[in-house]
């Protein structure tokens, strides 16, 4: 019955995944609103209608990022704008203000090539967002539940005061002269990814669907496994002689890589950063999104980005039409609307919608196919 | 034979409440050992500080001759030592097979593991405690004596050597607790050393050779059940002054 299973053909593994994934409903449905998103920025290059497609797949990278650490490891953090921040930051600083250069030994002296590509960047940014998310990660060990959340939220709050500031002081600059903030302003006039919108829509698209894919095979492999069993008990974990506490930072180190490509994306899209993403309503944002589509299910933060952005973009326009406000006031207000959904989600469909959901389109389906 | 655990004066307190006060034992290995004692005498904070989950006050604890004492649980688990708990604990919403995965997963279990796929090796572990056809169920949905079954389960995917068993019958039917029975019975005869605890002399005093017994945190009797059972204190202990076992 046992027999020796170390040599592995992982290509023909991954064919065989593919396949049986493409049988079931749940991978039909994935690749048909695969295609569909990919084939739009080829029927309109509409700037207005790409932008709302660009923040949909930014915040679903951002939103399952946070439901990779909640669902799947239990680690509950209500600062997660931290790694989204310290990314862009990083992000738009570097192509920005730091040349792509190189150390020419013959005549001892920088060589400035050009400015510094867009995919480092956006690595450099996504890295120095496990750095942070190792320092987030250190203190959880002590903190649990609820303490992890007002944690992280204290956290982000002080690197929000910290960015705001235009400079750290004399004390601080005698020290390390050089170190400059942007105050309130922020880094503005950060070149975009690519001046054809359909290259950068593609770009944008495939490094979604790389993270996605990335996120949804790690929670099915082995460490995913340790990853849910720390989530439902983790002195059961340590007993089964699991070292949770290195199980714990790597997953806030993925978590803050993962959060940081959409904070680096973020700042490369909208052409630059403020210290406002440091504010913890863009950690909840992502809360929102995940909790809509279904915390612990990766693909739910798809559908809870793409409620959130869509339903929050035609609240925008009804909040804009004087008519509307006019007749019912700022009750279109997005945040306002989305606070009412959230409780709404919480009382009635605590798992989500995204099950739900699949399970009525399959049942309509099979009713149209006449089965 | 050769003395796989040894604990040495172990004392600990709890801001001010000793729950376990200077007590000493040794194992030999392949033996098969009850702890028995009445409720709150102490045996589970003697299996805590043994399993690393909490830090005795004083004592040294020695495991298959290495000194364990204030050691992470993780890593007394990874030396061979693994315990299982009184009130049941598994992986709530994942299924049978992964919860024994975890054992596997960890750097003991793993090397044995490998060399089969963590599956498949899991599967072999869950056939062998009589879970196989409820791989795919997740705990929350099963009977109280199938828990314990898998709790015994996540033990041996770590590949024990010393498996402490904490309660293994509490709140069991007779037709389980037989089950259980047999099944440590099976585990004892495959070389594993077992020490259990346990509050109903009944169970024990016919699975076990030799029983220590303990109350209120000190050490009072160690020998076969028969003359524990017998033992003058033991009986106070259990019965109160002048009691008599049927």
């Amino acid at each position: 019955m046992l027999q020796n299973q170390n040599k592995r053909n992982y290509l023909v593994d991954f064919k065989l995944y593919f396949k049986s994934w493409i049988t079931t409903f749940r991978g039909k449905v994935t690749l048909v609103c695969l295609i569909g998103l990919f084939i739009i920025p080829f029927i309109t290059t509409n700037t207005y209608i790409l932008g709302i497609f660009y923040t949909f797949m930014i915040y679903t990278i951002f939103a399952a990022s946070w439901d990779f650490l909640a669902g799947y490891v239990g680690q509950v953090s209500f600062g997660h704008a931290i790694f989204l921040g310290v990314a862009a930051y990083v992000t738009a600083y570097t192509t920005r203000f730091i040349p792509l250069a190189f150390w020419d030994f013959s005549t001892s002296q920088w060589v400035i090539i050009g400015p510094m590509p867009w995919w480092i960047t956006l690595l450099l940014g996504a890295f120095i967002a496990v750095l942070f998310g190792l320092i987030v990660g250190i203190p959880s060990l002590r903190l649990k539940g609820p303490y992890l959340a007002l944690g992280t939220l204290a956290m982000s709050l002080i690197l929000y005061e910290i960015f705001k500031m235009s400079s750290l002081g004399t004390l601080w600059s005698n020290l390390f002269p050089g170190t400059v903030l942007f105050g309130t302003n922020g880094i503005g006039q950060v070149p975009p990814i690519s001046q054809d919108p359909i290259i950068q829509y593609i770009i944008i698209f495939l490094i979604m669907c790389t993270a996605m894919a990335f996120l949804t095979h790690l929670v099915k492999s082995n460490t995913g496994t340790i990853f849910k069993a720390i989530r439902d008990d983790e002195t059961g974990t340590k007993a089964s002689g699991i070292n949770t506490t290195k199980y714990k930072i790597i997953a806030f180190m993925i978590s803050g890589f993962i959060a940081g490509i959409a904070g680096s994306l973020w700042s490369l899209r909208i052409s630059g950063v403020n210290p406002g993403i440091f504010q913890p309503i863009y950690s909840f944002y992502g809360i929102i999104m995940a909790a809509i589509g279904g915390i612990a299910t990766i693909s739910g933060s798809a559908l809870g980005a793409f409620i959130f952005v869509f339903l929050g973009e035609f609240l925008r326009l009804l909040g804009d039409n004087p008519n509307i406000t006019g007749a019912i006031g700022g009750f279109v207000e997005p945040i306002f609307v989305f606070s009412i959904i959230l409780i709404l989600i919480i009382r009635f469909a605590e798992h989500g919608i995204l099950q739900p959901a699949l399970e009525r389109l399959q049942n309509v389906w099979d009713l149209v196919l006449g089965r | 034979m050769g003395i796989i655990l040894e604990v040495k004066n172990l004392t600990k307190k709890f801001s001010g409440l000793t729950a376990v006060n200077d007590f000493s034992f040794e194992i030999h290995r392949g033996e098969f050992v009850g702890l028995i004692g009445p409720n709150g005498a102490g045996k589970t904070t003697v299996f805590n500080c043994i399993s690393g989950i909490e830090k005795p006050t004083s004592g040294k604890i020695r495991f298959d001759g290495r000194d364990i004492t204030g050691m992470k649980p993780h890593k007394i688990v990874n030396f061979g030592l693994v315990r299982t708990f009184q009130l049941v604990r598994s992986f709530k919403y994942m299924s049978l097979l992964d919860n024994i995965n975890v054992s596997c997963l960890s750097p003991r279990g793993k090397k044995i593991a490998k060399e089969y796929g963590i599956d498949a090796y899991s599967s072999t572990i869950l056939a062998s405690v009589g879970l196989v056809d409820k791989a795919r169920l997740p705990p929350v949905i099963l009977p109280h004596g199938d828990l314990r079954k898998l709790q015994i389960g996540k033990a041996l995917g770590t590949n024990p050597k010393l498996l402490l068993l904490d309660e293994p019958f509490s709140g069991l039917s007779h037709e389980e607790a037989d089950v259980i029975t047999d099944l440590i019975k099976s585990l004892y005869s495959d070389g594993v050393t077992v020490f259990v605890t346990g509050h109903v002399l009944r169970e024990l005093m016919h699975l076990v050779p030799r029983v220590i017994a303990m109350h209120q945190g000190k050490f009072i009797a160690d020998g076969p059940p028969e003359e524990v059972a017998n033992n003058k204190i033991v009986l106070e202990a259990y019965l109160g002054r002048g009691g008599t076992f049927a």
